[in-house]
């Protein structure tokens, strides 16, 4: 705990003003980080207010945690303490916008949608789609490494990061990388906080490489009589020529929650794989024959969206694993891809084995699969019990399996990052050389960074 | 210096025969492709993971430093062993470990020819992007220690996003997993900091790569420009069109006829430049494609467009800006190979600009360029023997990064620092920049034993310092 909370608060307000700075549960309880409500909540303005923030908790040795749009804060164990939560959402401008060079720089605080409605208009686009883009900023993106299903075509984070302006946690400001598409300027800094979850300090200002706005879109849909004939059908396109932006891969459960969105018939028991199609005119409407003649060859029935439904469709599906709301366990499993179609089918078993049909949802093509367990009246280590059946099918396939999302009591009971890969020894030591004192979202990281 | 004793040592960890410390065979280690030049004490060659780590603990025993070589073409001196120690050669660590389509990866060792491993996915009807311009030469490894480019980045990227990931012998000796198969592996991306990290952070041993399928068609163009900005215009103007050719590459009038002149590919040594523009990806489109670029060619003043009509009209195009530094070699005893990078609308003013630093040092300087990612490859020619057109080459040359660098643009694009860049770093990094990068080296080679003295600027005087 921290010692002198008041004096760490003065000082705070000293930097962003009184008004951006909230003490006591009434007001941060909205901020709890797995249960645990922080001291103060401070929302600095500036870049530069960020780095005196951040400075200011390091010389009061209070730990920080960094929170964007708050939707990945389920991500990654409890956290060994939280003193403050430092909001970024004031950080919201684009820095700058240069649509001829399809790039842009904006402050990390940004949401996602609207730096959407930003290149949309210019007619460019970021290609990374995880749900809930009016929630998730741009620095929350990055930091928590967040994808959807575009993954498939366009990849992720570190497939279209260019640059980033990072407070570390001594307070120090930093630049990585720049806004050219090729830099090999000294080491790829930026790889170092992608995915770091705020351990090694935080992302104030982003740099995104775009690419041109396709032309035209539609969406393919594939409904089988079960798993294993829609994975067949996945094999098929992966060995093909066609090049879907996205492949996405849906249980009966999922399947059930999509229909209103989908305009497809009901259809009991059933799976579905769901392609997104883009570019000219003449490659869509090829592919778009291709994946019907692919989903009915492969025993399936074959529906093609177009236009205003195929948007809706795909609008449902990218913010799928947001659904529904409630007590939620949503796990990650990625493995390498010839295993998608096994692990999602060894989800479906643990949420069978534990009494809680699980909701599964995957990136077919991609290698990633999401389970997601609404617990009704089990036990929680009943759960745990079934998440690390799944995790140890996932490890022996050389993947993971790692928790988004899960009730505090279920954290207790599993590591939320599973047993560490390689290079755990050197992660511990630039967790050290950065933040010596352990004061960036301490606890939370893998093997208790 | 160690010597004698560590040789020994070397010895009995790779074979008798696979150890070199004469000076003759020393000497071939001593350079590689840019201007210096130090000799190592010792050269090993390695023929596997655990010997790679055997060496390197035999290195930090004697506290003798090491670097690692592949193909040896690295442009920025990032293979000469700059503090003497130990060449560690990977040519012979250069197999194919697994080729695994169902996974769409290949697990292969460092020492490969970054061609070889083309062309023993093409019969599957699978590539590996990345293709730097000396791909019939230079290796995996050094790709992955340089994060090489190549003319398809625009399209697909750089080396670093088809590495996912590496066996690494870290500086102490220690063999670690990095990444792997799967996606996502939780943790810091170390692969991703490893990737361009130019023998500083250890030595990649085995290495996991993205391979796809090759595209169902291809289409290369060649448009020719009688001006130079004309042709860096059309550039912008394609990519502002909204289509993504894989390639946009550049070569100017000296360049082609240096091509000319060494291999007959049918270039027009008479215009000012030629756009090489490749589409590739479903066929449906591609001739479409063709004719829109063809179109936007001329609306921007090309003089001619041909549309390489088979695969040996189209390997002919490549050959060309593929031989295209060796070409060059033709035109002056040697030259030096500008890397800089600038965003892409500002290529029509750093060329001009290029131009007239040429002007103002009295120096020849061909440009052959990958125009769709702002990388520019000024050849800055000389001779050696005058040491009066070298001083004024090594400073046209900082001239020419200063532009990229107050253009928005970098000092490097795909080449690396080495020794070459050191001090250009300051162009773009700030005193805080350069101090984060060297706690990632000293967090991973304490002892300053892999590749010392390489890409870090010397230290700051106080009186600089911002």
């Amino acid at each position: 705990m921290l010692t002198d909370q008041g004096a760490l608060r003065a000082r705070l307000e000293g930097i962003v003003g009184p008004p951006q700075v909230t003490s006591g549960p009434g007001a941060n309880g909205a901020f709890a980080v797995d249960g645990q409500v922080p001291g103060l909540v401070v929302r600095p303005g500036t870049q530069e207010e960020a780095a005196q923030v951040v400075g200011a908790c390091a010389a009061a040795g209070a730990a920080l945690v960094p929170w964007g749009g708050g939707t990945a804060m389920g991500l990654g164990n409890p956290p060994a303490r939280v003193d403050a939560v430092v909001r970024l959402d004031r950080l919201d401008r684009v820095v700058e916008w240069d649509p001829a060079n399809l790039c842009v720089t904006a402050e990390a605080g940004m949401r996602l949608a609207a730096l959407e409605e930003l290149t949309a208009r210019h007619k460019a686009v970021l290609p990374l789609d995880p749900p809930a883009a009016r929630q998730v900023t741009l620095g929350g993106l990055v930091a928590a490494n967040q994808s959807g299903p575009g993954r498939l075509l366009y990849g992720t984070v570190r497939d279209w990061l260019l640059g980033l302006r990072v407070v570390l946690p001594d307070g120090e400001r930093i630049h990585c990388g720049g806004r050219v598409i090729k830099n090999v300027s000294g080491y790829d800094m930026n790889k170092l906080f992608i995915k770091s979850l705020g351990t090694l300090g935080i992302i104030t200002e982003v740099t995104f490489k775009l690419l041109p706005m396709p032309a035209q879109r539609t969406v393919a849909i594939g409904l089988f009589p079960d798993a294993p004939a829609a994975w067949k059908v996945v094999q098929r396109t992966l060995a093909s020529f066609l090049l879907p932006e996205a492949l996405e891969f849906f249980n009966p459960a999922a399947l059930a929650l999509l229909l209103p969105d989908l305009g497809v018939p009901a259809m009991p028991g059933a799976c579905a794989l769901a392609v997104s199609l883009a570019g000219s005119p003449e490659t869509v409407s090829r592919q778009t024959r291709d994946f019907a003649t692919l989903f009915t060859a492969g025993g399936g029935k074959a529906v093609t969206l177009a236009g205003e439904p195929a948007a809706t469709a795909w609008e449902a599906v990218r913010n799928l694993r947001g659904r529904p709301a409630g007590t939620r366990i949503l796990s990650q499993v990625a493995v390498p891809i010839s295993r998608t179609g096994a692990l999602a089918a060894a989800a479906e078993k643990a949420g069978e084995s534990c009494g809680c049909p699980a909701v599964v949802t995957a990136h077919a093509g991609s290698g990633v699969v999401w389970a997601l367990f609404l617990p009704g009246s089990q036990p929680d280590s009943a759960l745990a019990g079934a998440l690390k059946e799944l995790r140890l099918e996932a490890e022996a396939a050389e993947g993971s399996l790692v928790l988004q999302e899960a009730p505090p009591a279920v954290k207790r009971n599993l590591d939320a990052w599973g047993a560490p890969g390689g290079g755990l020894g050197m992660m511990r030591k630039l967790k050290a050389e950065f933040d010596p004192r352990g004061v960036c979202n301490p606890g939370r990281f893998v093997g208790a960074i | 210096m160690a010597g004698k004793a560590l040789a020994e040592e070397l010895r009995s960890i790779v074979g008798k025969g696979n150890v070199l410390e004469g000076s003759v065979d020393l000497q071939l280690y001593q350079y590689d492709g840019y201007l210096e030049e130090r000799r190592p004490d010792v050269v090993a060659f390695v023929h596997s993971t655990e010997e790679v780590a055997e060496v390197v603990r035999a290195c930090n025993r004697f506290g003798t430093p090491f670097v690692a070589r592949g193909g040896g073409t690295n442009l920025s001196g990032g293979t000469i062993p700059f503090r003497g120690g130990a060449v560690i050669e990977m040519i012979r660590m250069n197999r194919i470990l697994e080729m695994d389509t169902a996974n769409l990866r290949a697990r292969v060792q460092p020492g490969m020819f970054n061609l070889e491993l083309g062309n023993a996915l093409a019969p599957l009807g699978y590539q590996y992007l990345p293709d730097p311009a000396s791909q019939k030469a230079c290796t995996l490894g050094g790709n992955v220690a340089e994060n090489a480019g190549g003319p398809h980045c625009f399209k697909y990227g750089v080396t670093t996003n088809h590495v996912l990931g590496l066996t690494v012998v870290q500086p102490d000796g220690e063999v670690v997993q990095y990444g792997g198969k799967a996606p996502d592996t939780p943790g810091y991306d170390l692969t991703g900091l490893f990737v361009g990290s130019e023998g500083t952070l250890g030595i990649c041993t085995e290495m996991v790569v993205r391979i796809v399928r090759l595209p169902e068609g291809v289409k290369t163009l060649l448009a020719v420009y009688d001006s130079i900005e004309a042709g860096s215009e059309t550039v912008s103007a394609i990519v502002g069109a909204g289509m993504v050719p894989a390639t946009l590459e550049m070569m100017d009038q000296l360049v082609i006829q240096a091509v000319e002149g060494a291999m007959k590919c049918g270039l027009p040594v008479d215009c000012a430049t030629v756009l090489l523009i490749e589409v590739d990806g479903l066929k449906d489109d591609l001739e479409i494609q063709a004719k829109a670029i063809e179109d936007l060619c001329k609306a921007h003043g090309a003089r001619e467009v041909r549309v390489a009509k088979d695969e040996a009209e189209r390997a002919l195009l490549w050959a060309g800006r593929r031989g295209a530094f060796g070409a060059v070699a033709r035109l002056a005893p040697s030259f030096l190979v500008c890397d800089g990078t600038v965003p892409r609308t500002a290529l029509p003013v750093v060329l001009r600009k290029v131009a007239e630093v040429a002007a103002k040092y009295d120096l020849r300087i061909p440009n052959v360029f990958h125009a769709g990612d702002g990388n520019l490859h000024p050849l800055i020619l000389f001779d050696w023997r005058d040491p009066d057109l070298m001083a004024r080459v090594k400073k046209a040359g900082m001239e020419i990064l200063g532009l990229c660098a107050e253009l928005g643009g970098t000092i490097s694009g795909e080449h690396g620092v080495g020794l070459e860049k050191m001090e250009s770093m300051r162009l773009v990094l700030s005193e805080a920049d350069i101090q984060a990068q060297k706690r990632v080296k000293r967090t991973f080679d304490p002892e300053d034993l892999a590749n010392p003295g390489k890409m870090f600027p010397a230290a700051e005087e106080v009186s600089h310092a911002h």
